[in-house]
């Protein structure tokens, strides 16, 4: 089966900025979620892969073709850019439709797929008013129709849940994973976990420009399982679980946090885990809460980061 | 095959999209300045001589072609691509089939399309207005005139909106100053580059105004550096290679540069 995505040692420098750095990547098909900070560089993999920039080193392929100016190419891909960049005086069946259009399709069967695609992001009460009158929310529900009239085999989604409020969310979520059961592949980008969490189980991480890990959650749960990290446990015994944690070499430090928190730094997260769970359930502790202090993103993006440059 | 399916759906959404006030009003600006300008200075200086083919000919070519029709497709066929750059639309046209192309050619004949009637009906108000001798000859010859100068300034703003998609109507409106209006009148080998200059020299043959000298006559020479000694057919077919010429350069270059909004959400 043709991969979706295929970068061989892929740069893209601007100037002397280097937007993405040596990434080496191939996906068979199936639903990937790009994940990474501000800056990481995702927009750029994604002009690299849509075939709007060509890489300065390295090549990309695309569902088997080169993507810059292959018209082939790009009649199977639907793309929804993080930019909005919407006309303000033209209305959402205007505006698909003419896209469709583009897309190689005559004006009335454009017009009808671009019906059932509104239809499809619950915007077709609304289709026939100007743009400018629409909400944020209704906004990105027209950029994401334009990306699926022609249905794609390939979607790829620059951060798709901007501006949207929790139930557009809920909604867009649900019109994805129906897209993915359907067999078309996707590649959503964004800087929330939870968003690609709730859609795909398949991550890419970038950082800095640089891709530093690939693979499902539990994949880079073990990436980072031996990486230090900070474990807040609270006890009704405090100082005696220190010390024993202390005394059975499981942390490298261990202090008190007040309320009965030891805070323990540990490079053996798993065997701490363990050890917590046996002793819990052999009732030498009371243990009521156990807590990665380092659960946020970018703590898990720095320790990547570290990882990659080896310094862990 | 996509690409030339693309160009009447661009064609046909950026046609609807110039029917707005502000842009009617700006057609019907540029439609009404000559005939109004000339119905002025007629009601002002009263009946014109008798023989005032020339006047009006020299008078309706400045103002129609050179104004009106420059003006028209500078305001449209310039920020062809700027404004999808600026406005970030570029990017939803980018990645259709051809879609960047299909976005050239249509843009540029809505530039044409929207300018041309502007410059005909111009033209034509205009010689009612001064009702010369030979009207219908004089007519016919605008007419042409009207509607090379919009084919032919529409591929020049074009390719200057596809080479300078920043300040891009800055730098128009430098070039058309710079050329056509300042070059264009030097009779020197530069004004040949200039399409004022193969409209000029189209209006002069094709008003018969070449015939008047010959080889040997004493104004031949100051004649022929600010008209040429070629024929019109000459003129002609430079004219419109240098449009297909400018055309198809914009296209390669729209093709080989890349465009990305400088907006990213990310690095």
């Amino acid at each position: 089966m043709t991969s979706i995505v295929e970068l061989n040692n892929v740069t893209r420098l601007y100037g002397t900025v280097i937007g993405v750095n040596d990434i080496s990547l191939t996906l068979p098909p199936g639903a990937y979620g790009l994940l990474g900070p501000n800056g990481a560089g995702k927009t750029t993999l994604l002009n690299l892969m849509t075939g709007q920039l060509s890489p300065t080193i390295g090549s990309v392929r695309m569902l088997g073709h080169t993507p810059r100016n292959n018209a082939k190419f790009l009649s199977h891909i639907g793309y929804l850019p993080g930019n909005e960049g919407l006309y303000s005086n033209v209305s959402a069946i205007d505006w698909v439709s003419y896209l469709a259009e583009l897309q190689g399709y005559g004006r009335h069967e454009a017009l009808d797929i671009a019906e059932e695609a509104l239809k499809r992001v619950g915007m077709t009460q609304h289709m026939h008013r100007n743009i400018a009158d629409y909400s944020r929310g209704m906004r990105q529900r027209t950029r994401l129709a334009q990306a699926i009239a022609h249905r794609p085999q390939l979607l790829i989604l620059d951060e798709p849940f901007n501006g949207l409020d929790p139930i557009a969310r809920h909604q867009i979520a649900e019109l994805l994973r129906s897209w993915i059961a359907e067999g078309h592949s996707l590649i959503l980008a964004s800087h929330v976990l939870h968003e690609i969490e709730s859609i795909t189980r398949s991550f890419l991480l970038i950082c800095g420009g640089r891709l530093l890990a690939s693979g499902s959650t539990d994949d880079i749960h073990e990436l980072l399982v031996d990486v230090p990290s900070e474990m807040r446990i609270k006890t009704d015994t405090p100082h005696r679980l220190a010390a024993v944690l202390l005394e059975e070499e499981l942390v490298d430090s261990a202090g008190l946090d007040g309320d009965g928190i030891v805070v323990a730094a540990t490079r053996t997260a798993l065997k701490l885990y363990q050890f917590i769970t046996d002793s819990v359930a052999a009732g030498r502790f009371e243990v009521t809460e156990v807590r990665s202090a380092d659960d946020s993103l970018q703590e898990v993006f720095d320790s990547l980061m570290k990882i990659h440059r080896g310094e862990l | 095959m996509n690409a030339i399916r693309g160009v009447p759906a661009v064609f046909r959404f950026e046609w609807k999209r110039t029917l707005t006030v502000p842009r009617m009003a700006w057609w019907v600006l540029l439609t009404m300045f000559p005939p109004v300008l000339l119905g002025m200075i007629r009601l002002s200086v009263g009946p014109l001589p008798q023989n005032n083919s020339e006047i009006t000919a020299v008078v309706v070519f400045i103002l129609c072609p050179g104004v009106v029709c420059m003006m028209g497709v500078f305001l449209w066929a310039t920020p062809a691509i700027s404004s999808e750059l600026e406005g970030r639309s570029w990017v939803y046209l980018a990645v259709r089939p051809h879609g960047a192309l299909a976005v050239l050619a249509g843009k540029y004949l809505v530039a044409v399309g929207w300018t041309l009637p502007a410059g005909l009906i111009a033209a034509t108000l205009s010689v009612l207005i001064m009702y010369p001798d030979d009207l219908w000859h004089i007519l016919w010859v605008e007419t042409l005139l009207v509607v090379l100068s919009c084919v032919s300034y529409a591929a020049v703003f074009t390719l200057i909106g596809v080479l300078f998609p920043k300040r891009t109507m800055a730098i128009g409106v430098f070039y058309a100053l710079l050329f056509e209006v300042i070059l264009a009148m030097i009779p020197a080998v530069v004004n040949i580059l200039t399409i004022q200059f193969r409209l000029r020299c189209l209006g002069v043959r094709w008003m018969n105004w070449d015939e008047q000298f010959s080889d040997d006559d004493p104004n031949a020479g100051p004649f022929q550096s600010y008209f040429g000694d070629e024929t019109a057919w000459w003129h002609l077919g430079i004219l419109l290679a240098m449009t297909a010429a400018m055309l198809i350069a914009a296209a390669a270059i729209l093709r080989w540069r890349e465009f990305t909004t400088s907006a990213e959400t990310d690095a």
